[in-house]
């Protein structure tokens, strides 16, 4: 739940037309291995389902089942994953499984394009290499040569670079990123604890003069979820920690320390949105008196 | 600055205003029952599609999209409750993906890929797809010069498993049987020579196609050799006085298959071209736009190497006579070429760009 870091390698940002970017989670590598095999998989058992109806219903020998075999996951392999990618926006039912997506990496719409583009290139990228690697014990020096090129150019390309995108995704333009999924938590400001707090505790301007906005959201963490922050020992030391950074005069009394820390938080945050709409952004304690 | 001062003095005070309450919050108060509406009609959209929305609901949706766009952006610079602008950002970016969404039928894009997208593609490819001819048959050429001079040269272009026994030392009478005779293979197992040809196809025109992204030189290549080969062939039969058979059975799966080959070739080019020279572009943004080209290239192959298998698995094994053989092979490259040459040209369409 952590916020990334904007500086994150693994943060993609598009501009979408109403010119406000929204920031992407681009996917792992590991994630699109997982739906890539799950994708097979799916396509395996479909190709099988339809060769054991066609040989039970004795229309076809044996022999006849295993060409068509043959022809349906060739045929089947490339129209499965556009049409799924362009019914389902960017998700074949296996990347649905590893909650990750194809975007357009220009902040606009999936173009089909872009779908069958990147999809062609699967082709190229993964399959026929795949099919060569199991071949190749057959071939001739030459052909092992080929094989050997071809495997380690494709699959270089997405550890080379940042966006991890295979060179069906550049040619497409496309990037695959992790699904955004996020829940609305309460405002800290708004809770109970804060109403209470907000008379037993009076902070200086002084006081709030030392943190930042990263210390501010990392008190925010921890005000969240108090039990994964540690034992009431732990926060009894962030208590006096802040207590004594800050020089706070006034006692906090034992069994206090949450109460006191949520009426910081709010006080600090009351002060650190005023400078901002000053054009006053402080980033952490270190920062200090910089007009932005 | 602030948030639009006019909701504020519009909007009625809550309970929660009246009291002390930051700005920050008090934004998020006014608007939360917006961003929730979106919430839910994006979750919908997510589960069921497009379709599960009436019309003033997809209106609503799209207003409510901007407004969380604006509260996003406002609440970036004013806010600093993260778990406000983290649900903002993952907010935005869900009804973004569900807004921006494809929106062409699979029939629709199937008939205009056919009717202007590829012939299109195949115009502006003239440059490379003449390279790649030319190639070709400059493969035929030094393969047929080849044989004529040592036809031991045969034996080190064709692999064996595509000879079978049809080598320089096999008799005339031999190799006559395998143009005429339906093939070593019997009619039962048509379908399974068929479909081993258009794998077999498949793979080498993927490979022309992909290797082209390494400076379009092992698409040439391959092509040359393709060319190797068949000219050497075609030169071992002519030796044996069955020049015009083996053309005929050559021509009726030949015509359509080797201008796959050299379309492949000519999209791997394109690719190529765009490492190799991006002009003033980057090379991703080069690889990006030569991509369009070269994608319904290869789609263009792929139907044409469909079609080939079909005739040279089926076809060629059932008809027997050297011109039928012929008027179908070139009949079916002349309605290639009407197809790419004519489909798709607008009236006041002036001729396409220049090939690169």
């Amino acid at each position: 739940m952590s916020k990334p870091d904007p500086d994150d390698k693994r943060i993609l940002e598009i501009v979408p037309p109403e010119g406000v970017a929204i920031r992407f989670r681009i996917a792992s590598l590991g994630a699109r291995f997982g739906a890539q095999f799950l994708d097979m998989l799916l396509t395996g058992v479909i190709v099988g389902v339809v060769i054991f109806v066609l040989a039970s219903t004795a229309l076809f020998e044996s022999e006849a089942a295993s060409v068509l075999a043959v022809l349906l996951t060739f045929l089947l392999r490339i129209p499965y994953y556009i049409l799924t990618e362009l019914v389902w926006n960017g998700r074949t039912p296996g990347k649905r499984g590893a909650g990750i997506r194809v975007i357009n990496m220009y902040g606009q719409r999936l173009t089909p394009h872009q779908i069958v583009a990147r999809n062609l290139m699967k082709e190229v990228e993964f399959f026929t290499p795949l099919s060569m690697l199991s071949t190749a014990q057959g071939m001739s020096g030459w052909g092992k040569a080929v094989t050997l090129v071809l495997v380690f150019g494709v699959a270089i390309v997405p550890f080379a670079n940042r966006r991890r995108q295979r060179l069906g995704d550049m040619i497409a333009g496309t990037v695959v990123v992790e699904n955004p999924r996020m829940q609305l938590l309460p405002d800290l400001a708004l809770s109970a604890a804060s109403e209470a707090s907000q008379q037993a505790f009076a902070f200086q301007p002084a006081h709030l003069n030392v943190y930042g906005r990263f210390e501010l959201q990392t008190l925010e963490d921890l005000l969240r979820d108090p039990q994964k922050a540690g034992s009431a020992a732990e926060i009894r030391k962030i208590t006096s920690t802040i207590t004594r950074k800050i020089a706070y005069d006034g006692l906090v009394r034992p069994g206090e320390e949450l109460v006191f820390l949520n009426a910081f938080y709010r006080a600090q945050r009351e002060h650190l949105e005023k400078l901002r709409l000053f054009g006053t952004k402080r980033e952490d304690k270190f920062q200090r008196e910089e007009s932005l | 600055m602030s948030s639009d001062t006019g909701q504020e003095i519009l909007g009625a005070p809550s309970s929660a205003e009246q009291r002390d309450v930051l700005r920050s919050a008090r934004f998020r108060l006014e608007r939360e029952a917006h961003w929730q509406r979106l919430d839910l009609l994006v979750a919908r959209v997510e589960n069921a599609g497009a379709s599960a929305l009436n019309y003033h609901e997809t209106r609503d949706m799209v207003a409510a999209y901007r407004q969380a766009m604006t509260s996003l952006s406002v609440a970036r610079d004013i806010s600093l409750d993260r778990a406000l602008v983290d649900y903002l950002e993952s907010l935005c970016s869900r009804a973004y993906l569900v807004i921006y969404a494809p929106q062409e039928g699979v029939g629709g894009l199937v008939a205009r890929l056919l009717a202007h997208g590829i012939p299109q593609a195949v115009r502006r490819s003239v440059l490379p797809l003449l390279a790649a001819f030319a190639a070709l048959i400059l493969g035929i050429a030094v393969g047929y010069h080849l044989f004529s001079v040592d036809q031991n040269w045969y034996y080190t272009f064709v692999p064996g498993e595509m000879a079978d026994m049809r080598t320089p030392g096999a008799s005339a009478s031999y190799l006559r049987t395998t143009l005429y005779d339906g093939d070593p293979l019997a009619g039962d197992t048509l379908a399974a020579f068929a479909t081993y040809l258009f794998s077999h196809n498949t793979q080498i025109a993927i490979l022309i196609f992909a290797l082209g992204i390494f400076w379009a030189l092992p698409s040439f290549v391959l092509t040359f050799y393709n060319g190797l080969l068949l000219g050497a062939f075609y030169a071992m039969f002519a030796d044996k006085g069955l020049g015009y058979d083996v053309i005929a059975w050559l021509s009726i799966h030949g015509v359509t298959e080797l201008s796959a080959i050299v379309i492949a070739c000519a999209g791997g080019a394109r690719l190529g071209f765009a490492v190799l020279m991006p002009g003033a572009l980057t090379r991703r943004e080069a690889l990006r736009q030569q991509g369009k080209d070269a994608v319904k290239l290869v789609i263009l192959a792929g139907l044409m190497l469909i079609t080939a298998a079909f005739i040279e698995g089926v076809l060629r094994q059932r008809i027997f006579n050297p011109e039928i053989r012929l008027a179908l092979g070139w009949g079916m490259g002349l309605f290639w070429l009407l197809w790419l040459t004519l489909s798709g040209r607008k009236p006041r369409e002036t001729q396409g760009e220049p090939a690169l």
